[in-house]
């Protein structure tokens, strides 16, 4: 598979997925599930063809991790319609998966086969496989609450359900992956926790979801605080996720650099 | 405010508090110096830490304020604060010395270090709490916060007990001595011998597998022989031994290799609260998440 054809796969996924989000408003849900499940499948052999022509699993650099961003995130929109019928939020994830699909055709990074002897590990693909799930299950709740906050402007008890429950599941996931990295780094680097700036921007980052939810218990009316908590995490994971390749302190001292090459 | 029940506004000023104490004592005297948790030290401490829980737990009907630090109104101000200070960590460059006055040295900086320990305090009321309730569907809470509580004191408190050598070892020569990371030198009840050193690069020159080939003497009368590769580190008597570098200038031609030894005691109870996490992590995304409620 060579990147060239990324353009071929990325707009037939996003066509699929546009046509289900389509559906979606029109409450078709046998159309919903086929058309955007039949574009997970078309993203997914293009990720597929990557792994086995670079003969490494395609995770390494920033470019192919936005690409399991893209995957992602109309999959988690998938999960909330199937549980909630809530028909905008394919649409939204839809879009925001575009975006990150457009940043990958104007910015490619470069993926050659080389992978340095530190990321040879069984921890690889989880590691970062559960971490953008996470990612796109946190960016799922963004959306909500940017929903609630700018479109909607009130909370409805459906909402702030379903935003607490990619909450819950964004942040086991987001645990698992922080936990996983853990594990590796003890194996690979000596040590499962050295605050690199990585993983203190990760631990920033599990610190705001955590208050988020201990806040819902305690102010479970106050919903316009915690859309705002859940925004002010999403840019600690941003920062954490690329933020910190153009954060001054971080330059030069992160071990996590091998995206930059 | 100062009624019961205290709200979060009470915890952001215990909060504040917490830093205006924190900062007083890195003013009068100074930094955290972490060496004096030496062994026997930090298990003297986590004894004192349990007691000290247990005692604040006892008194929560006498004393307000540890009933208080069981509720969700102060967990928020904490987390908040952690993060906050985290988030100062993050912004500042972390070194062993100089770069800005305590924010570069945040580990050893009292504020940081009171808030995190407010944390560490929190999730172990909040353990005990619902260990002794117990039923069942206690196990998903318990798991995350006995874990956290776990993971964080036993990394913390065994840190002065971990060790963390560097060893050059040359062909068909033992070695057993090795370098801390201040250059002292160590002598080990341990030998490397290096018998083969290998590595495999890329078409563009790059690295793509090194390892070593070694035998492993210890003074008790063990030998091992194995392969020590990223990745895959090598265990003997409590040591991990880590393929760390080679002679970058002959690069596969290298006549030594560099090995990372590290020993820490403290490792099995940290891997318990990272296991017990692990395990909650799974709770909260199966149990914990409210129901569903349907449009």
């Amino acid at each position: 598979m060579s990147w060239n054809l990324f353009i071929w796969f990325a707009l037939g996924a996003v066509l699929c997925w546009a046509v289900g989000a389509f559906f979606a408003w029109k409450g078709r849900s046998a159309l919903v599930y086929s058309f955007t499940l039949a574009g997970l499948g078309i993203f997914f052999a293009f990720i597929v063809g990557m792994w086995i022509s670079l003969e490494r699993p395609p995770l390494r650099t920033m470019g192919e991790t936005r690409l399991w961003y893209s995957l992602f995130l109309p999959l988690a929109g998938l999960i909330v319609y199937s549980r909630w019928r809530y028909k905008w939020i394919l649409s939204f994830s839809v879009v925001l998966s575009a975006v990150f699909i457009c940043v990958n055709l104007f910015k490619p990074g470069i993926h050659s086969k080389a992978l340095m002897p530190a990321l040879q590990s069984p921890w690889f693909a989880p590691h970062v496989i559960v971490y953008m799930f996470s990612y796109a299950i946190l960016g799922a709740a963004t959306l909500m609450a940017i929903y609630m906050l700018f479109f909607k402007r009130m909370a409805g008890d459906v909402e702030m359900n379903i935003t607490d429950n990619l909450a819950y599941v964004g942040l086991a996931f987001l645990t698992i992956g922080m936990l996983f990295g853990a594990l590796w780094a003890k194996e690979a680097w000596g040590h499962y926790w050295a605050w690199d700036p990585k993983e203190t921007w990760a631990a920033v980052t599990w610190l705001c979801y955590l208050a988020y939810i201990h806040f819902r218990k305690a102010k479970p009316a106050e919903w316009r605080t915690a859309c705002w908590m859940l925004l002010f995490a999403f840019a600690c994971l941003q920062l954490c996720w690329w933020g910190i390749n153009y954060l001054p302190s971080a330059q030069g001292r992160s071990v996590h650099t091998y995206n930059m090459k | 405010m100062w009624s019961k029940p205290w709200k979060m506004t009470e915890g952001f000023l215990v909060g504040g508090g917490l830093l205006f104490v924190g900062l007083m004592l890195q003013l009068t005297i100074g930094p955290i110096d972490w060496s004096l948790f030496a062994a026997p030290v930090n298990y003297a401490v986590l004894a004192l830490l349990l007691m000290l829980i247990i005692a604040m737990f006892l008194l929560r009907r006498k004393i307000y304020a540890f009933e208080w630090m069981m509720h969700y109104s102060a967990a928020v101000p904490c987390l908040c604060y952690a993060a906050g200070l985290t988030i100062l960590m993050g912004v500042t460059v972390q070194t062993p010395h100089g770069g800005i006055p305590w924010l570069s040295q945040m580990l050893q900086f009292w504020p940081f270090v009171l808030i995190w320990t407010w944390m560490v305090l929190i999730s172990g009321l909040a353990t005990i709490n619902h260990l002794l309730r117990w039923q069942w569907k206690e196990i998903p809470f318990i798991a995350n916060h006995l874990g956290l509580f776990l993971a964080i004191t036993c990394a913390t408190l065994g840190n002065a007990d971990l060790q963390k050598l560097q060893m050059t070892v040359f062909k068909e020569s033992p070695e057993w001595r090795a370098l801390d990371e201040d250059g002292g030198i160590h002598e080990l009840d341990l030998a490397i011998e290096l018998h083969r050193f290998s590595m495999d690069l890329y078409e563009d020159g790059t690295p793509k597998r090194f390892a070593s080939d070694v035998s492993l003497y210890t003074q008790d009368g063990k030998h091992v022989s194995g392969t020590v590769e990223v990745n895959k580190p090598l265990k003997i008597n409590g040591w991990k031994i880590y393929q760390y570098g080679y002679d970058v200038q002959l690069g596969p031609e290298s006549k030594y290799s560099v090995f990372l030894l590290v020993r820490d005691p403290w490792l099995p109870a940290v891997y318990a609260g990272i296991f017990l996490m692990l395990a909650g992590a799974l709770c909260l995304m199966l149990f914990m998440a409210p129901k569903t409620k349907k449009t």
